[in-house]
């Protein structure tokens, strides 16, 4: 149970922080922290300002060589993987994904776009820290189409489900995306519109069992209107 | 602003030099210039800035935040830890964790040592929750009991004039000492009654009371 008022929450915040919850508490803490201002701003209150007791360790030299552990322990070449706690990290997707702005409205040129009922939408989706469009979605009030403009496929138990995260919202189910790679949406129950993000991610075939992403974000881009 | 300048000058220095890196990483042995540049770069940075930079994907912006930040930290694990052998694991773990969460740090949100000691803080504790610290030995070279009538005087010389060493000072002597045993040393609420000794209720109540008080004064 995470608290209601600002006394208790502050409380909460400080023995995570001090770390001497049970794990059970500590887990809860950790659960609630993407969907939580005020306890994420709690625990970062209080990281920050029990940070200088942490000066009362002397510092030590870690052991010759650590630093080639970690080295192999991180994939050989790989890009940093997505946040565990990924959906925190949204605005800094929203930022990426302002670069592709500019190829989306271009792009909105040359797709053919869903019937239209209402203004249109046009989304490209890449790789959080890439620009090359991996799916282009278009769309409208009265539906969403998605298609795959690069080879892209799940690991190999695994399938793509896509999710609509509207502005200051949690992220919401579309869809599991088809070995074919293209999706079609019928009149959306979301209101879809500009600003919306468009996620997929890596989830156990069939989808997400819990009804929110559990999987690493692969692809991300933002509804904007279509001219 | 400036971190953003020099996490976006590493990115365009990574830009240029991306497709020699290319030919570098193909030849086995031979030099990589990109890594070269990276590191000119890395090497002026600010904590925040490798971080952004990491968050970018820069191996170079790790290891100079490895460099600058490894003796800190690991002092930190091993105090929590007590077991070198832990202590490395929790340094290499955490290491680990902040390339895969780079994305999770926010300047704006907090600065990033916090957010580091943060990250260590944690997996020490999970390592020493999980596999059991060791009884406290002798050696004074791991921060035993021995050096805790010392706190004091700690307090005195590592935090100076902050607000966190006048509102400490201002707590009850076993709040304080409660506080410290967590934050410091790692300890549970039932190691710290066992260390103290004082019963576990009381040791509860007074980490509650001292937070309650300590925030109130942080903010005042």
């Amino acid at each position: 149970m995470i608290p209601d008022t600002s006394e208790e929450l502050h409380i909460l915040a400080g023995e995570y922080v001090l770390g001497v919850l049970e794990p059970g508490a500590a887990r809860e803490v950790e659960a609630a922290l993407p969907h939580h201002a005020e306890l994420r701003r709690a625990v970062a209150f209080w990281q920050e300002r029990l940070q200088p007791l942490a000066m009362l360790a002397p510092p030590a030299e870690p052991p010759p060589g650590l630093w080639q552990r970690i080295e192999s322990a991180l994939a050989p070449g790989a890009a940093p993987a997505r946040p565990a706690g990924l959906w925190q990290s949204l605005a800094l997707w929203r930022a990426a994904t302002a670069a592709a702005a500019a190829v989306a409205a271009g792009l909105a040129l040359y797709v053919a776009l869903a019937p239209a009922a209402g203004p249109a939408y046009v989304a490209v989706l890449h790789a959080p820290q890439q620009v090359q469009p991996a799916f282009v979605a278009t769309g409208s009030s009265g539906g969403l189409l998605l298609r795959a403009v690069a080879e892209a496929q799940p690991p190999g138990d695994r399938g793509f489900e896509l999710w609509a995260i509207p502005p200051d919202a949690k992220p919401k189910p579309l869809g599991v995306i088809p070995p074919t790679g293209r999706i079609e949406l019928g009149a959306s129950p979301l209101a879809l519109g500009a600003g919306t993000t468009l996620a997929i991610s890596i989830e156990p075939k069939g989808g997400s069992p819990t009804g929110q992403p559990t999987g690493p974000v692969v692809f991300v881009g933002t509804l904007l209107p279509a001219k | 602003m400036v971190m953003r300048v020099v996490a976006s000058l590493i990115d365009r220095a990574r830009a240029r030099a991306a497709p020699v890196d290319k030919e570098a990483r193909s030849m086995h042995g031979v030099a990589q210039p990109r890594r070269v540049m990276d590191q000119k770069l890395a090497a002026l940075a600010s904590l925040d800035a490798l971080l952004l930079a990491v968050q970018r994907g820069s191996r170079a912006a790790l290891e100079r935040l490895y460099e600058l930040e490894s003796r800190r930290l690991y002092g930190i694990a091993l105090r929590i830890t007590r077991r070198p052998d832990l202590a490395a694991d929790a340094l290499q773990d955490a290491f680990v964790q902040v390339w895969q969460n780079a994305a999770s740090f926010a300047p704006e949100r907090g600065n990033a040592a916090a957010w580091l000691t943060g990250i260590l803080r944690f997996r020490a504790l999970d390592l020493v929750r999980k596999l059991g610290r060791e009884t406290p030995s002798d050696d004074p070279a791991l921060g035993d009991r021995a050096d805790e009538p010392d706190m004091a005087a700690a307090i005195d010389l590592r935090l100076a004039a902050s607000a966190l060493r006048r509102c400490l000072e201002a707590l009850e002597e076993k709040q304080r000492r409660c506080i410290i045993l967590a934050f410091v040393d790692g300890l549970s609420h039932a190691e710290i009654a066992a260390r103290l000794p004082a019963p576990l209720g009381s040791v509860k109540s007074w980490v509650r009371r001292g937070l309650l008080s300590l925030r109130s004064c942080l903010e005042s």
